[in-house]
Parts: C-alpha cells; structure tokens; sequence
C-alpha cells in the first residue's frame, strides 16, 4: 500500500517538473530567431502567404495561448506534426525511441556489469595493485570525451581491423529482409549484438567509471563498519562478509548515482548516435534544432525529461527497495 | 575568508582549516601536485593563446610559431605526425603532430584550442559556482516556500539533459561562445544550488547560527560570514570536479557545431572534422581527444586531492 501511495507522490511532484520543462522549452524556441512558417515555406515566399500560414496554424496568438494549447493536444497525445519530416511528432519519437532506449539499456546493464565487481574487488583489496589498476581506469573513464572513445572504437575495430559495423544500429526486430545477409532471425540478433557493442562501449564507460569509483568508496565506508568487524572477530569469512552483510547496504549511495547519470547519458546518447550514425532520440533533436523543427524540439525534449523523471522514480523506488528504513511517510 | 577567522581568534594552536594548510597538505599528494602543475601549464597555454587570439591578432603564434587559422605556405595537408611512415617527406620536425586538412599545424590549433576550453568551462564554472551558492544558501537558510519553489526551478534545471538544454539554449540565441558560456553555466548553476542547500541545512542548526542570530545578526551577514564560508570545502571540490565536466561538455558541443565557430579552433571542433578522415588520417582524431582528457584528468585528480585533504572523514 504504501509502495502505491509513494509512487502516487512521486509522479504528482513530477508533474511540476513536466510543466517547467516544457515551458522553459516553448519559450526558448520561440526566442529563436524566424517563425517556424518561414521555415516551413522557405525564403522565397511572400508576406501574404506567410500571414496566411501564420494565421491557419495559429502561430499569430500570443505565447501563453499557443502554450496553453500544445499541452493540451499534448495531453490528448497530439504533440503537431514535424514540418521536416511531414510526419506527426509522436510517428517520429515512437520510431526512434526504442532505438535510443536499446542503447541506453545496453550501455546501462554493461556499466554495471563491469563497474559493481571492479569497485568490490577494487575495495576488499585496496592500495593492492588491482585497486590502483581499477581506480586509473576509473579516472580515465571519467575524464574521457565518450565521443572521442567511438571514434577510437571506430578506427581501430570498424576501418583498422573491421571485425564491428561502424554504422548504424540494427534493431532486433528488422524485418530479416532489411539486414544486408541475414537469411533468418538469429541472424538479425546477431547483428544486433554486433551494431551494438561499440556504442554501448563508448556511452557505457562514464557511466562504469562514475559507478566503480562509488562503489569503491561506498563498500570501503560499509566495510569498515563496527558490524562487519564484529562479524570478522566471529570469524566469518571475508567473501561472505562482502556478499551477505556489506554489499546491500553500500549500494544506496550506489543507486543514487545511477540515477544521476541518466541525464548525462542522455546527453552522451545524442553524441553516441551521432558519432555512430545511429538513428535514434538523440540524433532526432540534433536534426530537429538544426531544422527549426518547432514541434519536433518541443516533442523530443518533452520525452527526454518524461525519461528523466520516470528514471528518477525507478531510482527511488529502487532506494526504498534496497534500505526497508526508507519510510514513506512523513518525508520532506 | 579564513585568514580572517585566524587573526581573530585564538592563534595558539596550528591552524587546520586555513587556506594555506591546504595547500601544504595537498602538495604532499604526488598525483595531485603533477595535475596542479599540469593545470598551470594548460592554463599558461590558454592565456597564450587568449591574448594572442584577442589583443594582437595572432601576431606571436605568425612570429614564433604557425598561424593557427592558415595554410603554412603550401604545406601539405595530412600530414602525419612525426614517428609514423611520411612518405611526403617534407617539414616533418616542423609539424610534429601533423596538419590538418588544411594544412594548418595540429599542435598550435590544440594550443589555441585550450583557450575555448578553458575560457569557456572557466567562466560557465564561476557562474554556476556564484549563482548556485546564492540561490542554495538562500534556500536551504530561509527554508519554507522560498525552498520550495527555488528547488522546484532547480530540479527542472536538472531534468532537462543538459546536452539538450544547451543546445536548444544556443539554437535560440546563437551558436557564439557567449551562449555556449551562458548555456553551460545554467547546467552548473542547480549542482551548486543543490550542494549548498544541504550544507547549509546541517550549518544552520549549529550553534554558533543560533547564537549570531540571538546577537541580532542580519540574515544576510550570517548567511554571507557564517554559512556559506563554512560551507566552503564541498564547494571548493565540486569547482575543480565540475571544471573538468564542463570541458567536456563544451568539447561534446563543439563536437556538434555548437560552439567555437570555424576557423576559430577548438578540441572538440577539430575531433568532428578529424572525424570525416577516420581512415586516410587515424592519428588527426587522436590528438584532439587526448588533450581533453588529459585536461580533463587533471581536474578530477586535483578535484580528487582536494576532497581527501579538505574532508577529514576520509582521513587515513
């Protein structure tokens, strides 16, 4: 019940958060220099025409009534149609958001996968030569332009050694005629995996890094705690020390980052797509700022920060999870 | 701030929480006096290249070195850099980390290249730090709906990715360093405002609070002398952390065509359009990336030092 009530909290308190979100969006595109019609009907055309247009799709109302109705139509599922593209805004998004998802996914479980055990290792065995391997590779992962890493991945896997595509992602439900070889649908995953790797890798390794160096320090706090040393005095091995009695209770600290790190892997998404020509959300804004593409700006980031605040949420419903003395009530 | 508490009281005992104390203990760090040396040589390099680029024309870098914006009479473009095959032959030890498409010499565009970067993550860091620690310490000593609706302002300014943020910002407002200034520093403003904020709500039960404001001490001078100085260190760790962030998200920008217009050099400019000779010429696309990651290392290691130094927490 209480779970329910919390989420219940949780996404009322986002609603704000939507609205500012997409307020400060209306109005930095509407501070954008020439009127989304001279976009769509070129230099070319003239003063009675562009009035005309202005006129039919309502963009001579002032600001705040323009506002007022995108949310609406926005509520109703209606975010306009893509002047580039000719196509409505949610065709778009829902055409490239399981592309971005996917990799976002993929750089996620391959972040943690290799982070969780490298701050572990790095913290039961620490000032020891594998701590201060992992520590450097932290530091490198955090300081390291993922763009720059795919264009390295790139170099050396896709033209040098050209063992990985360089280009493109393939989705793992492509009609099988679509992928270039593929004579069944294993192939298509195969492909899949392989499109995958280097950007997952290249998007990833912040995220890995951020997370080890967390990890490293959060299981340090835990395992130099009062309780971990009385168990050591019973006798209990170090393994199950770390496995049974520190490693939830370290990664509270461990989840919030995770958390956080999904905006900068959101941003990291528009240069991993772009790096790797991926057509997904990222690429998408791109296209749409370069474009003046109004609806499409309006609608890409309007789904970025839904992503956001629904990955904040899973955030704290994963903290509740892991620490039962997370109370529900009477926070704030 | 903290020489003055020293003068003022009691200077019997050594003082462990003044600026030069600091210093001394984080000097002792090896790593993180090669980053601050590190950092000074970057920032030498930038200040070069900004006075240089801005007051004289470009005048020392035609003198002593390449022009970094022009063809270097007839040299060849591509070339490679010392150490790799160069079978074109000519003006190798002149070119050490090649040239460009252009014929422009690698090396002076990455010197020259350090100017956006710093510049820009310099400035955008020092509104972030000012502007966050106004409206954290505002929120979190006042508390009530001041609190509430500036950390409602300050997590929308969270939600939105910030790569998206900025770009939309520059896409209103221009593609000049000015807003990519402005853009960046808007994404450093809620980590400060949210930072603060939470020292400042633990400072803010303390007595010595308590006792300044019984003495009738104007909100603004406790806020001002007591709570925010005391709030100090955090801050002065996320600084350099967030520095060597907001390199790298100019770098990103740039990267997009959001930034530093051509010809004007910078990293992240350079790694796109390396990016279209990925074949023909791999190593244009490495130097670019390694000098922000090494800047950008150096800032963490310095950010790094400084945490351990400046929270005895960590101490052991």
């Amino acid at each position: 019940m209480s779970h329910l009530r919390y989420t219940i909290k949780r996404l009322l308190q986002a609603i704000p958060v939507l609205i500012g979100i997409t307020s400060i969006t209306f109005l930095l595109i509407n501070a954008m220099p020439g009127s989304p019609v001279e976009v769509m009907l070129g230099p070319t055309a003239s003063e009675e025409l562009i009035a005309a247009a202005e006129e039919r799709y309502g963009f001579n109302q002032p600001i705040h009534v323009r506002y007022v109705k995108y949310i609406l139509a926005a509520l109703g599922g209606d975010l306009g149609r893509s002047i580039h593209y000719g196509v409505p805004v949610t065709t778009k998004i829902l055409e490239r958001l399981p592309v971005t998802l996917l990799l976002l996914a993929s750089s996620f479980a391959f972040a943690l996968s290799v982070a969780i055990p490298l701050g572990i290792v790095s913290a039961r065995r620490r000032n020891q030569p594998v701590d201060h391997g992992s520590r450097v590779v932290s530091l490198i992962g955090v300081s390291t332009p993922n763009f720059w890493i795919g264009l390295l991945l790139i170099i050396v896997f896709g033209y040098h050694l050209q063992v990985l595509p360089s280009n493109g992602l393939v989705m793992p439900l492509t009609p099988i005629s679509e992928v270039e070889g593929a004579t069944s649908r294993l192939d298509v995953l195969v492909q899949t995996v392989r499109s995958l790797i280097m950007p997952t890798i290249a998007l990833g390794t912040l995220q890995m890094a951020a997370v080890s160096r967390i990890e490293r320090s959060s299981m340090l706090e835990v395992l130099g705690r009062d309780y971990i040393n009385l168990a050591r005095a019973f006798g209990v091995k170090e393994s199950v020390i770390t496995r049974k009695h520190a490693f939830r209770n370290a990664q509270l600290p461990v989840v919030t980052i995770i958390g956080l790190q999904l905006t900068s892997a959101l941003g990291g998404a528009v240069l991993t797509e772009t790096v790797f020509n991926i057509n997904g959300m990222g690429r998408l804004i791109i296209q749409a700022v370069r474009t003046q593409d109004y609806a499409l700006i309006m609608g890409t980031t309007l789904f970025f920060g839904v992503m956001f605040v629904i990955g904040t949420l899973l955030t704290d419903l994963t903290y509740a999870y892991l620490d039962p003395r997370v109370t529900y009530e009477g926070e704030d | 701030m903290a020489a003055e508490t020293e003068e003022t009281e009691d200077q019997e005992y050594e003082s462990r929480v003044g600026a030069s104390y600091m210093l001394s203990r984080l000097l002792q760090d090896t790593t993180a006096r090669i980053s601050l040396i590190l950092i000074a040589i970057i920032s030498g390099m930038a200040l070069f290249a900004f006075v240089d680029a801005e007051f004289l024309d470009y005048r020392l870098a035609e003198t002593y070195l390449y022009h970094p914006l022009r063809n270097n009479a007839g040299t060849r473009p591509l070339l490679p850099p010392v150490g790799l095959s160069n079978q074109f032959g000519d003006g190798v030890l002149a070119h050490p980390l090649g040239t460009d498409t252009r014929g422009r010499d690698i090396a002076v565009r990455l010197l020259y290249g350090s100017r956006i970067a710093i510049q820009i993550a310099l400035v955008s860091t020092t509104i972030g730090v000012v502007v966050g620690t106004t409206v954290g310490a505002v929120s979190g000593y006042y508390g009530g709906w001041i609190d509430d609706v500036l950390m409602r302002f300050v997590e929308i300014l969270y939600s939105i990715p910030f790569l998206v943020l900025v770009i939309a910002f520059m896409a209103a407002f221009g593609r000049e360093l000015i807003y990519a200034m402005i853009g960046v520093s808007i994404i450093s403003i809620p980590i400060f405002a949210r930072l603060i904020r939470s020292e400042v709500l633990s400072i803010r039960e303390e007595t010595y609070v308590e006792a300044a404001q019984a003495a009738g001490v104007k909100d603004r001078n406790i806020l001002l002398r007591h709570v925010i100085p005391n709030s100090f260190a955090p801050v002065v760790v996320q600084t350099t952390l967030q520095m060597g962030t907001n390199i790298l998200i100019v770098a990103g920008l740039s990267f997009l065509g959001f930034g530093a217009q051509p010809p004007t050099p910078s990293w992240g400019q350079m790694l796109s359009i390396a990016r279209n000779y990925m074949l023909p010429a791999p190593w244009f696309s490495v130097w670019p990336g390694l000098a922000i990651l090494i800047t950008v290392m150096a800032f963490n290691i310095l950010g790094d030092g400084l945490r351990d130094t400046l929270d005895p927490r960590l101490e052991n």
